[in-house]
C-alpha cells in the first residue's frame, strides 16, 4: 500500500501552487465569445433560421422579415427543383434575407463595408464583435473620431442578417442602442441585429 | 448602423455578477439550455481552471487557451453530461485532456529547439531565488502524468476515486504517480531549504 503522506514540505509546495490569480478583466467574456463563435460556426442552416425567427424583439420589422424568410424558403425550394441557381436572396421592403448557399454554390455574395459608430465617453477601449468577424475581440477595434469623439470602425460583412455587439474595455458586451435587439440574448450579454443589403 | 449614446448601467451584463458559492443545480440547468447558468459556471470555475492549467502548462497564455477550449467543449458536451454525476471531475477531465493536447503540441515545438537551451527558470534556480519558483521548476521537470496527479490530489484536493474516474488510471498507479511527484519535490525542496538556511 502506497501511503499518501502530506508532510510540511508537500503542504508548503501545494500552498505555493494554490494561489488563485485574480480574474483578469475580460477573461470570462473571452470564454463566452469563444463559445458563441464556436456555436455560430457549427450551427446548421435551419438552426440559424430558427435563431433569426426567435428575434421577436424587433416586432413589426421582424414580422416582415419572417414573411420574407418564408418567401425565400419557398423560393429556394422551388428554385432547387426548377433551376441550378444556388444562391437565393429574397428582397422585401424590410430588407434582404440571405440564405446559405447550397452544395455546388457559386461564390458567396461579396462582403461590403459597414460603418459603425458608438458613443460612450468613459470607455477606455471599444471593439465591434459579431458573427461577421467570429466574435473576435481583436478583429475590429474602434477608434475615437478626432481623438475624443464617438467610437468608430468599419467592418466588412456579407449581405444578410448579422448579430453583433460592442465590447467595452474588453469586459462588457453592450448592445447597439439604435439597432434592434437580438431576441435571443446569447452569451455574455445582449446583442443587436443588422441587415446588410446587397451593394 | 450605430448608436448615439451607450450607457453601461443601461445594459447590465450577466457575466459581471460575482458568484460566491456554487449552486449544484447550475450544470443541470446549463444542460437544458439555460445560458445564464452556463455563464455562472464559467465565472465560478474560471480561476480554478486557470490555476490547474497554469500549473500544468507553466504558461499563462497556454493556460488561457486550454481553459477557453475546455469551456467550449464543456458547452458542446453538456447534452452528454449525466445529471446524477458530479460536475467537478467532469469539467477537470475535459480540462486535463486539453492540457495534455497542448503539452503534446508544445513537446513537438520543443523538439525543434536546439538541444542544450537553458530551461525556463533555471537561472533563478541556480541563484537560489524564490522558493515558490523552485516548486514550479520541480513541477515542470516531472512527467506530465505525475504533475497532473499531484496537482489534482494536493492542489485541487480531489479524491483518488475522482481522479481515477477522470483520468482512467487505476488507483494504485495514481498513488504511485503522486508519491513520485512528492518524492521529487521533497528531494529538491529539502535541498533548497538547507541551502538557504
Amino acid at each position: 500500500m502506497i501511503m499518501d503522506e502530506r508532510d510540511e514540505t508537500i503542504e508548503r509546495a501545494a500552498e505555493a501552487l494554490s494561489a488563485l490569480a485574480p480574474l483578469k478583466g475580460g477573461a470570462v467574456a473571452r470564454v463566452l465569445l469563444a463559445v458563441r463563435a464556436a456555436r455560430a460556426r457549427r450551427a446548421p442552416v435551419w438552426l440559424r433560421v430558427s435563431w433569426w425567427m426567435q428575434d421577436t424583439s424587433v416586432s413589426a420589422r421582424a414580422a416582415g422579415l419572417m414573411v420574407a424568410a418564408s418567401l425565400a424558403v419557398g423560393f429556394v425550394l422551388r428554385g432547387a427543383v426548377a433551376s441550378d441557381e444556388n444562391i437565393r436572396l429574397a428582397r422585401t421592403g424590410g430588407g434582404i434575407v440571405a440564405l446559405q448557399p447550397v452544395a455546388n454554390a457559386p461564390a458567396e455574395p461579396q462582403a461590403v463595408p459597414v460603418s459603425m459608430v458608438f458613443d460612450l465617453a468613459n470607455a477606455r477601449s471599444v471593439a465591434v464583435v459579431g458573427d461577421f468577424n467570429g466574435w473576435d475581440p481583436s478583429a475590429a477595434p474602434m477608434k475615437r473620431i478626432g481623438g475624443t469623439g464617438p467610437w468608430s470602425a468599419t467592418v466588412v460583412a456579407r449581405p444578410g442578417r448579422h448579430t453583433y455587439a460592442f465590447l467595452v474595455d474588453g469586459t462588457m458586451l453592450v448592445a447597439d442602442p439604435l439597432a434592434p435587439r437580438a431576441g435571443n440574448p446569447d452569451f455574455g450579454g445582449d446583442a443587436s441585429v443588422m441587415m446588410v443589403r446587397t451593394p | 448602423m450605430g448608436g448615439s449614446r451607450g450607457n453601461l448601467t443601461q445594459y447590465p451584463v450577466a457575466h459581471r455578477v460575482s458568484v460566491s458559492e456554487f449552486d449544484s443545480s447550475l450544470p443541470i440547468r446549463a444542460k437544458h439550455g439555460d445560458e445564464q447558468a452556463f455563464i455562472r459556471i464559467v465565472e465560478f470555475y474560471y480561476p480554478r481552471c486557470m490555476r490547474f492549467a497554469r500549473n500544468m502548462l507553466g504558461s499563462e497564455q497556454d493556460a488561457e487557451e486550454a481553459v477557453q477550449d475546455a469551456f467550449v467543449r464543456v458547452y458542446d458536451s453538456f447534452p452528454r453530461f449525466r445529471e446524477d454525476a458530479r460536475f467537478d471531475p467532469w469539467l477537470f477531465r475535459i480540462l486535463a485532456n486539453r492540457c495534455r493536447s497542448l503539452l503534446a503540441r508544445n513537446e513537438r515545438r520543443r523538439a525543434v529547439i536546439e538541444y542544450g537551451d537553458v530551461p525556463h527558470g533555471a537561472a533563478d534556480s541556480e541563484a537560489g531565488a524564490d522558493w515558490a519558483e523552485e516548486v514550479r521548476v520541480v513541477l515542470e521537470s516531472l512527467p506530465a502524468e505525475q504533475r497532473e496527479a499531484f496537482l489534482l490530489r494536493h492542489v485541487e484536493d480531489m479524491s483518488y476515486e475522482d481522479i481515477a474516474a477522470m483520468t482512467g488510471a487505476g488507483l494504485s498507479a495514481l498513488r504511485m504517480r503522486v508519491k513520485r511527484a512528492c518524492d521529487a519535490l521533497r528531494a529538491r525542496l529539502t535541498e533548497v531549504s538547507r541551502d538557504h538556511g
